[in-house]
């Protein structure tokens, strides 16, 4: 690995005002299970990286019932899977978390770097962009607040822009009477990456299904929003063939790649039967925050 | 470019200058001497260099020496307490749960800091546990054994 500078600065402030000095030659480090692994491959050859660890109130999960939940861009995926609010009041993000790897990679990935990477294959973006999340994106000149949606641009890209930190994720309060299902279908062990990924969110109200959202992992060069599979149920009845129909649509907004998960045509198969499933287990759901059923894995 | 760091490693404090390229389990294994943490792939697939920093289970291979400044670590050699071996290092030998003992170090680590949150795991959740340490030897089962009969013994301690 090329040897580099590194800094810990105590403040946001302080961090921007370095990245900016250093530009491109510069990284910012959070929990590093991505960084440093690209470091070692000579993907990234920073001559600088700043750390965030020493960064004050970084990592807090915050809830209020009008404002919703605030994450700290250096919560790590474990903070976020066991914070009281998130068990409470956002049981699709509890179940998202303590499926990402294990908890070893857990405890140290940071929330922010997830999101930053860009990297398609990783579960917690989908489930956020069901939420209607929002991220905060501060530079030294201002801060902007942008659409978890709009960030993710193409395969490893974001819209982060020189000098500027992903701060805060921000999901509105949990809507009454969101049912939800999450699926992550792995062939192979605990830790790896899913073959697809399916969020979903939605209501029912007088028998018509709506505020559907579904996005998907893994199945395209970004974390995607099926905004027209979405459409095939909104304001209707989510009956048999319609969900069907839903389905079929997902899997053409799918751009999937061949890989050793599984071929470019198996994972849109995978996509017809999971955002199935999903539909199925969102309606089965009362409505209200209800316990997840998963409970044995937070103890580990 | 070099950093100071001053960490905690079983219980004894090292204050050491380091280039911050320097990855933690080499830190470990080269300037403490504790050479307990193994080095496998590197890329945090195998979980060999697992260790426990401030009490949280991590891959310590992707973790800089750096980011450990200020931090208290405990490696496979502060399990066991004056001499005698932890009871899940001792479930581990009577249960065969190794075989070469490369991941062992790790599996140990993980199985201490499992048994260390859910003292009665079914063995669904030990596998779940140690997900993460890779062993191309074993099959898992005895080390699987292992970890059940050191819950066992640790419940009744």
């Amino acid at each position: 690995m090329v040897n580099f500078e590194y800094f810990e600065p105590k403040t946001l402030e302080e961090a921007c005002a370095l990245l900016e000095e250093h530009g491109d030659e510069a990284r910012v480090i959070a929990g590093g299970t991505a960084l440093i692994i690209m470091m070692r491959q000579h993907l990234l050859n920073p001559r600088v990286v700043i750390s965030l660890a020493n960064i004050p109130d970084f990592d807090s999960v915050r809830f209020d019932a009008r404002d919703g939940l605030r994450i700290g861009a250096g919560a790590r995926h474990r903070d976020i899977e066991l914070a009281k609010p998130v068990r409470e009041h956002y049981p699709l993000l509890h179940e998202t978390f303590s499926k990402v790897a294990q908890p070893r990679i857990r405890n140290m990935g940071t929330i922010g770097g997830n999101l930053c990477q860009g990297d398609p294959l990783t579960d917690p973006g989908a489930s956020l962009i069901t939420l209607d999340a929002e991220i905060t994106l501060l530079h030294s000149d201002g801060k902007r607040v942008l659409p978890l949606e709009q960030f993710f641009l193409d395969y490893y890209q974001t819209d982060l822009r020189p000098g500027e930190i992903l701060t805060e994720i921000h999901a509105p309060p949990p809507s009454p009477g969101m049912r939800w299902a999450h699926i992550k279908f792995l062939p192979r062990s605990q830790e790896d990456f899913a073959t697809v990924g399916v969020a979903l969110t939605l209501r029912v109200k007088g028998g018509l299904c709506e505020d559907i959202r579904l996005a998907l992992n893994s199945v395209a060069p970004t974390i995607v929003r099926a905004r027209k599979a979405e459409g095939i149920l909104r304001g209707r009845r989510p009956e048999e063939h319609l969900v069907r129909e839903m389905a079929e649509v997902a899997a053409t907004e799918t751009d999937p790649m061949d890989d050793n998960r599984g071929s470019a045509e198996y994972k849109r198969e995978l996509v017809r039967v999971l955002v199935r499933r999903a539909v199925d287990q969102a309606l089965k759901r009362s409505g209200s925050g209800e316990q997840t059923g998963r409970d044995a894995s937070t103890r580990l | 470019m070099r950093h100071n760091i001053s960490v905690r490693v079983n219980d004894r404090l090292y204050e050491e200058e380091v280039e911050p390229r320097l990855l933690l389990p080499y830190f470990l294994r080269e300037n403490v001497g504790l050479t307990g943490t193994h080095v496998g792939c590197v890329i945090g697939e195998c979980g060999a260099c697992t260790i426990l920093l401030d009490g949280k289970l991590v891959k310590s291979c992707l973790l800089f020496a750096a980011q450990a400044d200020g931090k208290s670590i405990l490696t496979v050699e502060g399990l066991g307490q004056n001499g005698s071996l932890h009871p899940v290092q001792e479930a581990f030998i009577e249960h065969y749960g190794l075989q070469c003992g490369y991941c062992t170090p790790g599996m140990v680590l993980a199985a201490y800091y499992l048994l260390s949150k859910n003292p009665d795991p079914s063995e669904a959740e030990i596998r779940v546990g140690l997900a993460g340490n890779l062993c191309m030897c074993t099959g898992y089962v005895q080390i699987v054994e292992a970890v059940k009969a050191a819950a066992n013994r640790m419940r009744q301690a």
